[in-house]
């Protein structure tokens, strides 16, 4: 309701009508001139509750799994629902680790690797985005890779691979800590006692960065260091008795491109060598492998060729699986396997 | 006595399971169409929604988005040629549902409620698998052309950017999984718009493995029990036309121009072809 100056809330002033307030003010000091009145108040309907506005109430929602890398927890439950093989994957920064975590799940978007077909991942979206920026969506201008979390907890990606009709289904679970926290324990031993991954690996995979290697700046570096690695690892027990041992080599592609090539295969193979001299009485065994997983450059070498030998070491029977193996150490020359391959895709 | 059976019609935004409700519902009712499943009766429910896709679908019109037109719930009672009456209920549910699946890692209860169906359709538009593509091919390619290297903006990692095949995985893997599982279930596989991809010469199961392999070696490796098949559909024949955008295509003409709108449909499974859009239906509440 509207006011007016001619109103007032005093019930008994006559202002309305007499023009005088009944209290002798002047109008202009009246506390209650120009206030409506009580009575003259409209009262408020009540408003009933289901009159009111509609309120747009969202279904519950049910929350399903996050696709991402799993944690130790996670991982361990659903190891328990099939055969599983676990992975650990150690190698300094930029030796292409999630490159090569990439790789065998790209490899898979387009067909089978090593017999081994796609058959589930409860990582898929984990993969996705590792994947992403080597991926033309990205629009980079050329692949590169995130970088594991340093001091992170190592998580794990997860692919259920099938083999033969009817498929035989077993679960590969593939670590993924940060390099440098691998490097921790070449300095100090205890640094290896949270590396769960690694001791419940079936295979220990290190990387050798094939293009650091090729680097006479860094080669030196990257012969010392891995060896000593290694052997901290199996000092502190990161390393055991029932383990396979995978020697990879990296970068193939920047191998074949660099000067060095010969060389580095040489280099290569001393270090496998050396490993298999003071470890492999200690481990099942100790295989080489060279690996180009993500190239920079097309046409050089395949993308992800060598991934499928290493998948197929991978998934090897575990020892409880069947009779423990003989041990073989498959030591061909890389060099072979380097400068052949490369004239062959050429 | 009259068998009641749920559908589930799933499928990623644009992959054409509101065209594939229009095509059924007027095959089923056409005079004189030779299908597996046949029109019933209408003594129950109400068929103003599907009249209109049908209609929609006749005149040669895109369907309205799921999106604005919202959830609905379809039945249609139909028999078999035994005379065996089954009522199939089909939530009409809008793709940027499974989206959402994908992408926020939820589903709304009301969604969740028409997942659970034993019988799953799954539809794939077969003219816009979005594949994997890596930077190095990328370049290459632009190199042998003589093009200058992009410079364009760096895109961050979002959900929507997967592959097609991808997130169809997950779409079922989720449907196995605890929140959603109801068992062992069939899924027809539908690849759409058949008239475009057919022009790959492939068979649909070819396709699948040419074009969707992760989803064909998920499927054939049996981890999670699907029982499946898979199908070319066309169900318009061709192109139709945005009303909304008063559109007008020679093409939509002379699929107006066929005797019978049912002709426009093609069904491939192998090497046979028909117009039966019922088959993968009758396959499925078998």
């Amino acid at each position: 309701m509207a006011t007016s100056a001619s109103t007032c809330s005093n019930p008994d002033c006559k202002v309305a009508t007499d023009g005088k307030c009944v209290e002798t003010y002047p109008l202009e000091e009246c506390p209650h001139y120009g206030r409506p009145a009580v009575a003259d108040i409209e009262p408020v309907d009540e408003q009933p509750e289901d009159s009111r506005p509609a309120v747009n109430i969202e279904p519950p929602v049910i929350a399903l799994s996050l696709g991402e890398a799993l944690g130790r927890a996670e991982a361990s439950a659903l190891q328990r629902r099939r055969a599983s093989r676990a992975i650990g994957v150690v190698g300094p920064h930029f030796a292409g680790k999630t490159s090569l975590m990439a790789s065998v799940y790209e490899i898979l978007q387009e067909g089978v690797v090593a017999g081994y077909s796609f058959a589930g991942s409860s990582t898929l979206i984990g993969f996705e985005m590792i994947c992403h920026d080597a991926r033309a969506a990205s629009k980079r201008p050329e692949p590169h890779t995130e970088r594991t979390t340093v001091g992170a907890d190592a998580t794990f990606f997860h692919l259920d691979l099938g083999i033969g009709e009817p498929a035989t289904i077993a679960s590969l679970f593939i670590g993924d800590r940060s390099g440098e926290d691998y490097l921790t324990t070449a300095d100090e031993l205890s640094n290896a006692a949270g590396f769960f991954e690694l001791k419940r690996a079936d295979v220990v995979t290190i990387l050798v960065n094939g293009e650091h290697l090729a680097d006479a700046k860094r080669r030196h570096e990257v012969k010392a260091s891995t060896p000593q690695l290694i052997d901290a690892l199996v000092e502190a027990g990161s390393i055991s008795a029932r383990q396979r041992v995978a020697l990879v080599l990296t970068k193939k592609d920047a191998v074949a491109a660099s000067a060095h090539a010969e060389r580095v295969v040489a280099d290569f193979d001393e270090m496998v060598a050396g490993v298999v001299r003071r470890h492999g009485n200690l481990v099942t065994d100790v295989v080489p492998f060279v690996v180009a997983a993500s190239p920079r450059i097309a046409n050089a070498v395949k993308r992800g060729e060598g991934v499928s030998d290493l998948v197929a070491y991978w998934m090897q029977p575990v020892a409880a699986e069947t009779p423990p193996p003989t041990q073989v150490l498959q030591m061909t020359r890389m060099i072979d396997r380097v400068v052949i391959d490369t004239e062959d895709d050429a | 006595m009259t068998v009641e059976t749920d559908v589930s019609v799933v499928g990623l935004p644009g992959s054409g399971k509101t065209t594939f409700l229009a095509a059924l519902w007027h095959m089923v009712r056409e005079d004189g169409a030779v299908t597996a499943l046949q029109f019933d009766s209408m003594r129950k429910g109400n068929f103003e929604h599907l009249n209109t896709l049908a209609k929609r679908w006749r005149e040669g019109s895109i369907q309205e988005r799921t999106q604005q037109s919202g959830m609905k719930r379809v039945a249609m009672k139909l028999k078999d040629g035994a005379g065996n009456s089954t009522e199939i209920s089909f939530p009409d549910v809008p793709g940027e549902e499974f989206s959402r699946m994908w992408e926020k890692r939820e589903v709304d209860q009301t969604t969740a409620a028409t997942l659970g169906a034993k019988g799953i359709v799954l539809l794939i538009n077969g003219d816009r698998i979005q594949l994997p593509a890596w930077i190095v091919e990328r370049n290459a390619v632009a190199a042998g052309m003589g093009l200058p290297p992009g410079d364009d903006e760096i895109v961050e990692w979002s959900a929507d950017l997967a592959p097609t095949q991808v997130q169809v995985v997950e779409l079922l893997q989720m449907l196995m999984s605890d929140e959603l599982n109801v068992g062992p279930r069939r899924l027809a596989v539908l690849l759409s718009a058949w008239d475009r991809a057919e022009g790959e010469r492939l068979t649909p199961e070819g396709l699948l493995a040419a074009k969707l392999p992760l989803l064909e070696q998920y499927l054939r490796n049996g981890r999670d029990p699907w029982t499946w098949r898979v199908w070319g559909l066309s169900a318009q024949g061709g192109i139709y036309e945005d009303p909304d955008q008063k559109q007008h295509f020679d093409d939509t003409d002379r699929l107006r121009d066929l005797a019978r709108p049912s002709d426009r449909i093609k069904v491939v499974s192998g090497a046979y072809v028909s117009t039966d859009i019922t088959a993968p239906i009758e396959w499925l509440v078998s």
